[in-house]
């Protein structure tokens, strides 16, 4: 069924590909596309729990701000002298129990996650900041920053992580009945509430998820910089959110893939990559990232109307 | 149909994995630099860009100017440099957005034999030496020493009596924090001048004003404002304009940007330190071509700085 919109993304991705190609012959090197899907990984783990979110109607405004939190809760461990292991621990906890908190408000609190995450959103800011007087937490061991520097193959790590997270969140996505209920929630809420599911619960996990995503990005982030920064991960959301549309999934929830959204990731760290390489303004690529987001979901309208 | 379009990407692809990339010349085999900025939305920065860009068509080079959208943002800033070395530039002009953070990418221009010339912010020191990346130099004002003179200056205007309230840039910023080193250590001496208040605005405008209007409602006995950037510093002067304190309450900032300098001249604001990014820019390209050239060049090569009142101001 929605097939014919998924390829329409790929066929999005491939034109973009085929265009940057003709244009400039830095595009399509073996090294400038890990340095793509390096620079891209980041967004696009976010973009998963945005993806689990957004399929059960919902929406995450926290993500950025969670990144940070999780961020910088990993430096300070680091810092502390914690063993590599506890750090990760904690870092990817906090994001649980971040997401956890937003779960809870919308499901148990029955409150608008537009609402809810905005406040979060400030909240884990603010308390990323306050952790760590608003200084970045910098210089880290290289047994750790190898988690973004290092190579398998020839491969970047954050790009295996990226392909482990995508294949793991897919499974639980299309394989597991948790996975059904997201869609469920996003397709009917009450409908699904009546036939036993338990709704609040499920919606609880779901925010979880996106919790884990940002803290497992912020991982990534805080190797990549070899710095924690309470400012880092501002604007992550909208990113989160335009992969995730571009990728086809219905914004009215029920509607998308994981696979979409990693093309919807793809397609725009290709274009940042290739408007760089062209030596666009910065100021027109803005304008350009922008038209793509609403062509995408402006083509994705338009495909749906015709299959009715 | 499915078929035809996997066939068709599986042609795109393979056509082009023939190498096509030859390192960067411009039209006409001229060398490309990159001048990768902090942003592109302050006046500074494109005032540098204009310095850089003159200085590129006269020494004939292609100059590629990029920015991240935001200052703060070192991540995107990294994604610049990266897909930059991805271009074959010959040379690296960078003011860095995080003076540690940055030094990852400059590990990649350094592995891709990339020669990195720092401009307007210093690295980390340690941060560089423990990665490996050197500079070959660093064109900028001594922001330590333009804070010093903004401070020196305050102690004589007030005649070594203020209540002092200042604007700090974003917190571990090395160009703020060494401003705001300079200035209390002028400060420091003459002993009827306090810092009752000092506060981050983040090198806005707007976060200028609320902090500012917020500091005011503390401490209304502040009469003297440092503020380590204009921006923040004219935000202070609106908020002292609603406050009906005009001319009360001494603002001294750093940058004299224009709407600074008809501040300065109207009288709604005291003071600020003068840089000369355009200087900054044109001298941050003269070195990139003398690296490429194999000259060797100064650790430093110090930019002017000046300090604008109502008496020098233009």
């Amino acid at each position: 069924m929605n097939r014919a919109r998924r390829f329409g993304t790929v066929i999005g991705l491939v034109v973009l590909c085929a265009i940057l190609w003709i244009l400039t012959p830095y595009f399509l090197t073996v090294s400038n596309l890990l340095n793509v899907a390096e620079q891209t990984s980041i967004n696009a783990i976010v973009a998963v729990g945005m993806t689990f979110v957004i399929l059960s109607a919902g929406i995450d405004l926290s993500v950025g701000s969670i990144v940070a939190f999780a961020g910088v809760v990993l430096g300070l461990a680091l810092r502390g002298d914690q063993p590599l292991a506890v750090a990760l621990a904690l870092a990817l906890a906090t994001g649980v129990v971040c997401g956890l908190v937003n779960g809870l408000l919308v499901s148990v609190g029955d409150l608008p996650p537009f609402i809810v995450t905005l406040g979060t959103m400030s909240i884990a800011r603010g308390a990323a900041l306050l952790v760590t007087e608003g200084r970045p937490i910098s210089g880290f061991a290289p047994s750790f920053r190898v988690l973004a520097t290092g190579r398998v193959g020839f491969v970047p790590a954050p790009v295996i992580a990226t392909a482990v997270v995508y294949l793991a969140a897919h499974v639980a996505l299309t394989r597991t009945t948790f996975g059904r209920y997201v869609y469920a929630i996003g397709g009917n809420e009450e409908a699904t509430r009546l036939s036993g599911v338990a709704v609040r619960f499920h919606k609880a996990m779901i925010y979880a998820v996106s919790g884990l995503m940002s803290a497992i990005a912020a991982v990534i982030l805080t190797a990549r910089l070899n710095s924690a920064q309470p400012i880092a991960g501002m604007m992550y959301e909208l990113d989160a959110i335009a992969a995730t549309v571009i990728g086809g999934t219905s914004l009215m929830g029920g509607d998308g893939t994981l696979a979409g959204t990693l093309v919807g990731a793809l397609i725009m760290g290709v274009l940042r990559n290739g408007l760089n390489l062209l030596g666009v303004s910065s100021f027109l690529q803005q304008i350009v990232i922008g038209g793509v987001i609403v062509v995408a979901v402006l083509l994705d309208t338009m495909l749906k109307r015709n299959r009715m | 149909m499915n078929r035809r379009v996997l066939f068709a990407a599986v042609l795109i692809f393979s056509c082009a994995s023939c190498n096509r990339a030859a390192p960067a010349t411009g039209a006409g085999g001229k060398p490309t630099v990159a001048l990768v900025l902090k942003t592109l939305n302050h006046p500074f920065f494109v005032d540098m860009r204009r310095g850089a860009q003159e200085a590129a068509d006269r020494l004939g080079v292609t100059l590629q100017v990029q920015a991240a959208e935001r200052e703060i943002d070192v991540e995107k800033q990294m994604q610049i440099v990266e897909n930059m070395i991805q271009t074959g530039i010959q040379a690296l002009a960078i003011t860095p957005s995080g003076s540690r953070e940055i030094v990852s990418a400059l590990v990649k221009a350094r592995d891709a034999k990339v020669p990195i010339v720092v401009v307007d912010t210093r690295l980390d020191p340690k941060a560089a030496a423990d990665a490996g990346v050197h500079a070959e130099t660093f064109v900028g004002s001594d922001n330590y020493e333009g804070g010093k003179l903004a401070g020196e200056y305050l102690v004589k205007a007030t005649g070594g009596k203020a209540r002092v309230g200042i604007l700090e840039g974003i917190p571990g910023h090395e160009t703020g924090d060494s401003r705001l080193r300079g200035f209390r250590d002028a400060v420091k001496g003459a002993a009827g001048v306090a810092i009752v208040a000092s506060q981050p605005a983040n090198w806005e405008r707007d976060q200028g004003f609320n902090v500012f209007q917020n500091m005011l409602q503390a401490h209304p006995e502040i009469d003297s404002v440092f503020a380590c950037s204009d921006l923040m510093a004219l935000g202070a002067v609106e908020a002292i304009r609603a406050a009906g304190k005009t001319g009360a309450i001494r603002v001294v900032g750093f940058d004299a940007l224009d709407d600074a300098k008809k501040a300065i001249a109207s009288g709604s604001m005291e003071a600020s330190v003068a840089q000369f990014p355009a200087e900054m820019g044109r001298a941050a390209i003269e070195s990139a071509v003398k690296v490429i050239h194999g000259e060797k060049l100064p650790d430093e090569i110090k930019v002017k700085l000046e300090l604008v009142t109502r008496d020098n101001v233009k």
